[in-house]
């Protein structure tokens, strides 16, 4: 006999996706999640192309069906140890952190209002700062506060402790590791931007104005660090105009190699997001081609009369070190132009690494020469699932992670 | 709008046949154009030389491409070639598509001079073969031999140019003073050929490397060390191509090695803030950024500072790819971009591993009238400054 169970690892939009699909079919599922919230990164995107509404709806739809299904159960905090046996018959070892805050709490925030502490937001890619105990974002789920022990001075600060007016915060809480037994596996540990400091001759992590895609939704983002208003971070000034630089390490042979599909569609979005604030700005894309496949052509060609579309990848990119106004080499290509465009910040538009290329499955597993898990030799029961497998924007991820969920419902029911 | 031209696929074919393998792999998206260190100068041949299109012109067969101050332009220095996103050898293909024009018999007349002194003198420095070796006179410098472990292969420059000897007479003082095991073969050596290559005689390269690849051979050569990082290049990567097989390193590699294992020290002192510019053909060409710099900060006292530019983003001298010989205008000099920026930085010496960077950075230096302030010094040349005693 066959365990009944599926292993979901990663509880953002894909691994979230395959545990509803998969509980409401009627498996148990266990979904297991490192960082202390679910839904991963759509949670820190701003608006979904094309249709420009926020992601939370979704999620909170999807939270609900978790929340009503009691058979999934959710591990966050959590990371997988190791993985033993075969289809229908798997033995995992996850690993739970602790959180050091129970059930009791009631996300009140007095005790981040104590916390003598301060770390770089990573939710906010270190835009801002948050407390050593933190809530990681306003629509955390499960929404608990959380303290990260890198930081934290411990029980001889115990500030949070006191303040605590619920018996929430237990500092002497250990990692705890345990065994489940289930018949499949859906591995969805999802996607990191690519590093774009790699990318040295456009200066990110040198100039302050220099931001990634990424950063520009929680800049554009209400629950973000300026709670919505796109400014420069070095100087917190209006933007009167911005350059979103295409295929910042994308499709090519120093880099990423790959198209990673998404950065064209997430700039045109990114482009409105600058126009509805500033109408008067002068937002340019520079590209190589421009990729917005299948009906996305009808949302390119409605935002690009709005905006400078300029064909030419970007050179280098400059900094006048008192202004902090960017000045960007390229040249037009349908022009023969060399033009110098001055700007006062440049977003870049990085592509999408697989979480695989960083950790892998502890389990043998084949992937291809850029760290996703290869489509053709996959062992049966375990199933890659969204952006580890391909690069993918976020409806085609839940696609992908449906029919995860079927092959995994089909291993637990072969034998 | 520029007119209409014919497309030649015949004279694709040829340009690739003589070498540019790669040139179909471009998809025209310009990072080369942009990240080319003509566009921080201005300036005729600044405006007429685009890379990028260099690259179209020759995918289409189409002309153009053979102005001089198109196709003679590019100082191979190597910024296009590291970061371009499809692998495109654009040196090569800059270099295939000047052979398609030199092999006629067009190179430009500034150029003669330097390809008939080459065929003649074995150097393009129009000095007599007899006296390559006079720079060495007094310093007792033993032949290479079986029992030796290096040749000492010294650039033509520093060979015949009275400033230049300066280089090669301080490495040989450095490579005594770690007690390295080398000899020469001066006298009998000609010009590694490494930019005439780039200038696309490639009939005359062949021969001059195949006249050192014998005389290698016949000596029993295995390691040489160089003191100019061209001839490091030619050694490590045009002469394989001619079955010349032979272990090469600039003379900062090795000193940089001995220093780690203590078999070299600086005695003396100098308490100077120092600016190092790497050279394109030591940098990016052959990866050697560490070494030079360890040099530098073993000097007591010696403050080692970054230019804007630096390591793999360095900023070409201008004396590449046969650049080296060209009359270009004040004003429009890489190396006055150097020299300022050195200036700007407060260094007191400008530091350099490099033949062609010293001849480029020297006429720099004078001609913004900085030799005041701004010492140009070859890496050697500061070494030995350091071990003396003071005067």
């Amino acid at each position: 006999m066959a365990f009944k169970s599926i292993l979901v690892v990663g509880g953002g939009i894909s691994g979230v996706t395959a545990a509803v699909e998969a509980s409401e079919a009627g498996n148990e599922v266990y979904l297991v999640e490192k960082e202390s919230y679910l839904g991963g990164k759509v949670t820190q995107i701003n608006q979904y192309f094309p249709k420009l509404c926020p992601p939370n709806c979704g999620l909170e739809i999807n939270f609900k069906r978790i929340k009503q299904n009691p058979l999934i159960r959710v591990f966050t905090l959590s990371e997988i140890e190791s993985i033993e046996g075969q289809e229908g018959d798997f033995t995992v070892t996850v690993k739970s952190n602790p959180r050091y805050v129970n059930q009791n709490c009631t996300a009140c925030g007095k005790c981040a209002e104590v916390c003598p502490v301060e770390r770089p937001n990573d939710f906010n890619y270190g835009v801002d700062k948050t407390g050593a105990i933190y809530k990681a974002h306003e629509f955390a789920f499960p929404m608990k506060y959380v303290i990260d022990d890198k930081v934290c001075l411990g029980a001889e600060c115990g500030k949070c402790v006191s303040v605590c007016e619920y018996d929430a915060i237990e500092l002497d809480m250990t990692p705890k590791s345990f065994k489940v037994n289930v018949g499949s596996i859906v591995w969805a540990t999802g996607w990191d931007p690519y590093d774009a400091t790699k990318v040295d001759y456009y200066g990110f992590g040198q100039y302050p104005n220099v931001i990634t895609n990424v950063m520009m939704e929680r800049l554009a983002a209400s629950n973000g660090p300026t709670g919505g208003k796109i400014v420069r971070p070095s100087d917190g000034k209006e933007v009167k105009s911005i350059a979103f630089v295409q295929c910042a390490g994308s499709r090519d042979e120093n880099h990423l190699t790959y198209c990673s599909g998404v950065c064209c569609m997430a700039s045109l979005k990114q482009s409105t997001y600058v126009k509805s604030q500033y109408p008067d700005a002068k937002v340019s894309m520079f590209y190589i081609d421009v990729r917005a496949m299948g009906k996305h052509e009808e949302f390119y060609l409605k935002v690009q009369d709005d905006i400078n579309m300029i064909k030419g990848k970007v050179g280098e990119i400059t900094e006048d070190p008192l202004t902090h106004d960017l000045t960007i080499q390229v040249e037009n290509q349908l022009t023969g132009e060399n033009m110098k465009e001055k700007v006062d910040m440049v977003v870049l538009a990085t592509g999408m690494v697989p979480a695989t290329a960083r950790t892998k499955i502890p389990f043998e597993t084949t992937y291809d020469e850029d760290g996703f898990i290869a489509s053709d030799s996959q062992k049966p029961g375990i199933y890659g699932a969204g952006c580890v497998k391909k690069p993918l924007d976020v409806a085609s991820s839940v696609k992908d992670s449906t029919a995860a969920a079927l092959k995994a419902i089909q291993s637990t029911v072969r034998r | 709008m520029d007119e209409v031209k014919e497309v030649s696929l015949e004279m694709r074919d040829y340009i690739v046949s003589s070498g540019a393998d790669t040139l179909s792999l471009c998809m025209q998206c310009g990072l080369c154009t942009n990240l080319c260190p003509y566009r921080l100068v201005t300036g005729e041949v600044s405006e007429a030389f685009n890379i990028r299109k260099m690259q179209r012109l020759g995918q289409l067969g189409l002309e153009g491409f053979e102005e001089e101050n198109i196709l003679f332009a590019c100082v191979t220095c190597g910024m296009c070639l590291v970061n371009c996103p499809r692998e495109v050898e654009i040196i090569n293909n800059v270099r295939s598509m000047r052979n398609t024009t030199v092999a006629a018999g067009f190179l430009p007349g500034g150029l003669r001079p330097i390809a008939g002194s080459l065929h003649a003198n074995g150097n393009p420095w129009a000095g007599e073969q007899e006296k390559r070796a006079k720079w060495q006179d007094g310093l007792d410098i033993p032949a290479f031999s079986e029992e030796t472990e290096y040749l000492l292969y010294v650039c033509c420059t520093s060979c015949y140019d009275t400033r230049s000897q300066k280089i090669a007479k301080s490495v040989v003082k450095l490579l005594k003073q770690a007690g390295v095991s080398f000899g020469v073969l001066t006298s009998d050596e000609v010009c590694c050929g490494e930019s005439i290559r780039k200038l696309g005689d490639e009939e005359l390269f062949t021969k001059l490397a195949q006249s050192n690849i014998q005389l290698f051979n016949s000596k029993g050569v295995k390691k040489i060390i160089t003191t100019s990082p061209h001839c490091l290049f030619s050694f490590k990567k045009d002469y394989p191509e001619l079955g010349g097989n032979f272990e090469a390193v600039h003379y900062t590699e090795l000193l940089g090695d001995l220093l780690k294992e203590g078999k070299l020290s600086i005695p003396g002192e100098l308490a100077k803030k120092v600016a190092f510019h790497d050279p394109c053909y030591l940098g990016r060409h052959n990866e050697v950024y560490d070494a030079p710099r360890e040099l530098l900060q073993a000097v007591p006292g010696a403050e080692l500072l970054e230019l804007g530019r630096t390591k793999n983003k360095s900023l070409c001298c201008g004396g590449g790819g046969g650049r080296v010989w060209a009359e270009v205008p004040f004003g429009e000099r890489f190396g006055e971009l150097r020299i300022t920026d050195a200036v700007d930085k407060k260094a007191d010496i400008l530091v350099t591993a490099c033949p062609y960077c010293i001849t480029m950075l020297d006429d720099a230096c004078s001609g913004l009238e900085k030799g005041d302030v701004l010492e140009v010094m070859e890496l050697s040349e500061f070494l030995c400054a350091a071990s003396q005693p003071k005067v």
